[in-house]
């Protein structure tokens, strides 16, 4: 295989890891605050795509044209929505549910992403079919040799994994991330030491809700389209690369992203067999590292969260 | 200073009552004990006034605010803090990060080094394993790091429950000194222990429960002497 294609599949394949990775920061967080499975999680991540995707009609109604305002407004629309989605979220309907058993939450949280897909599929103007997404990113690109560099991957590259590192610096370097960590590790010490609990779980759940939509916007500006059902597959891949890193972990979660990413693009393009079976192979592999590392491959010992 | 004044404190868990009319007094300055055995409800008290079991009846006043069923990072605020049972510290953070913890409400930078610099002083070898991950210290380096996170706060009023638990009688004697010096800086200890010798030497006051009912109270001398004390542990 020549150069030049190898560096466009390391372009596709780091651009979707971030993009899985940013979804699983969001179960690995919920979980170790609050010990739940979101299975909403996708889900919300199409809500903040489409929220995204009404505030670019809106910027084009009101005659703002510019893209690198659009790309910029319909980005922090969508995450800040989304954020406080989550937050509302987690305040009335997880935390209230905080003492019923784990397999109730997993499955109010299944019928709520039920019912946020099904909204946007009856409510959203024409919300059954496929919505462009605009290519706001500028798509100049530089030939190397073989390799075609586009300026509109770079800068996914560039912003998703500088999302990643912002989130592992706020985690491990803020006093709202050392917050975090403690409720995470023991719930009822860090409230002695006077965190306000439902605050630090509140903006954990908004955090990793709007991790979820800058997914989503990364989603839509790589394959210039979005719909009701994109949530479903990226949030169980997100699902999957959280538990396959180590449920709980940060690390883990990125980890498992990447990985998941690396096995599509193997399975899509080193492997002898048609690429739509990508997903099979990358969920069958999934399969086999979980029957050889059951808790994951960054292991959760009796007290390791986040 | 400010004492802690509990008025006719009941409390249970689901059906069961814990502690029954319960009323006690921590006066300002002072080293006061809550003396009893495993499952008297010494822990519950705490936990009342932490409000992280809420009352079913009764008060609990801090100095003159009323903290009953208040929200615990709320009665945090009013200047308590707490060295918990078991020592409870967070055993995938550094030693450094646990003690910043205490000082969670505290904003300004310069005091909270200023105050971790002390603890340092009290405690040089939690100095040497600022970067140590706690949970792989030793129980009695533990024991440091919960004090020390316990003060980082600069606490008026400090609930310290069953220090010499799980601690080798060395480090129990240690850490009592240090907890006689936390009151002569001008800190109210309400101190919980079922260690009755060790804490009697250093307590002003003292009451003893079982049962969930106070059956004694009194200077540390007349309770040293009281044979409601024996009765409690030895009858």
């Amino acid at each position: 295989m020549d150069i030049g294609l190898l560096g466009q599949y390391l372009a596709n394949g780091i651009i979707l890891g971030t993009m899985y990775a940013l979804v699983a920061v969001g179960f690995t967080l919920f979980f170790g605050v609050l010990d739940v499975i979101k299975f909403s999680h996708g889900d919300v991540l199409m809500l903040g795509a489409f929220t995204g995707f009404t505030a670019f009609l809106g910027l084009e109604f009101v005659g703002v044209t510019d893209p690198w305002v659009q790309v910029l407004v319909v980005t922090l629309v969508a995450v800040a929505g989304t954020a406080f989605i989550g937050a509302v979220i987690a305040r009335y309907l997880v935390l209230p549910l905080k003492a019923a058993p784990p397999l109730n939450i997993l499955l109010i949280t299944l019928m709520l992403g039920t019912a946020i897909r099904e909204a946007v599929r009856l409510f959203y103007p024409n919300g059954s079919n496929p919505k462009p997404f605009p290519a706001l990113l500028p798509d100049a690109s530089t030939d190397l040799g073989n390799f075609t560099l586009r300026a509109d991957s770079v800068i996914l590259v560039a912003v998703g994994l500088a999302v990643i590192v912002g989130l592992h610096l706020l985690i491990n370097r803020t006093r709202l991330g050392l917050a975090i960590r403690a409720v995470a590790q023991d719930e009822e010490t860090a409230r002695i030491m006077g965190i306000n609990y439902t605050m630090i779980v509140l903006v954990t759940f908004a955090i990793g809700s709007g991790a979820a939509a800058f997914a989503g916007i990364m989603n839509g500006l790589y394959y210039n389209e979005i719909n009701f059902g994109m949530g479903l597959l990226l949030g169980l891949i997100g699902f999957s690369a959280a538990i396959v890193g180590g449920l709980g972990n940060l690390y883990g979660a990125i980890l498992g992203g990447f990985l998941f990413a690396a096995l599509q693009t193997i399975g899509a393009v080193a492997l002898p067999f048609a690429s739509a079976y990508k997903d099979v192979f990358a969920f069958g592999v999934v399969i086999a590292v979980m029957a050889w590392k059951p808790t994951g491959l960054i292991a959760e010992r009796t007290s390791d969260r986040v | 200073m400010t004492g802690i004044t509990i008025e006719n404190l009941s409390t249970g868990y689901d059906k069961a009552d814990v502690l029954l009319d319960l009323s006690l007094t921590v006066k300002p300055g002072t080293i006061t004990c809550l003396l009893g055995s495993n499952g008297a409800g010494k822990t519950t008290v705490i936990r009342s006034i932490l409000g992280l079991t809420p009352p079913r009846r009764g008060t609990i006043r801090l100095g003159d605010t009323d903290i009953t069923g208040m929200a615990t990072h709320k009665v945090i605020a009013q200047g308590l803090a707490c060295i918990p049972e078991g020592r409870r510290m967070f055993p995938k953070l550094t030693v450094e990060e646990n003690l910043r913890l205490g000082a969670y409400q505290v904003s300004d930078e310069a005091l909270i080094r200023a105050r971790m610099e002390t603890v340092f002083e009290t405690f040089p070898r939690l100095a040497e394993r600022r970067d140590q991950l706690a949970g792989t210290m030793s129980g009695g380096e533990q024991a440091m790091v919960s004090i020390g996170r316990g003060l980082m706060s600069g606490p008026k009023i400090l609930l310290i429950d069953e220090p010499s638990l799980g601690l080798s009688p060395l480090y129990v004697k240690e850490n009592f000194k240090i907890i006689d010096g936390i009151r002569d800086q001008g800190v109210t200890v309400f101190l919980v222990e079922q260690n009755v010798r060790q804490t009697l030497g250093i307590a002003d006051y003292g009451y003893v429960l079982s049962g969930g009912r106070l059956i004694a109270e009194g200077t540390a001398e007349a309770l040293k002497a009281s044979p409601e004390v024996h009765a409690a542990y030895f009858g």
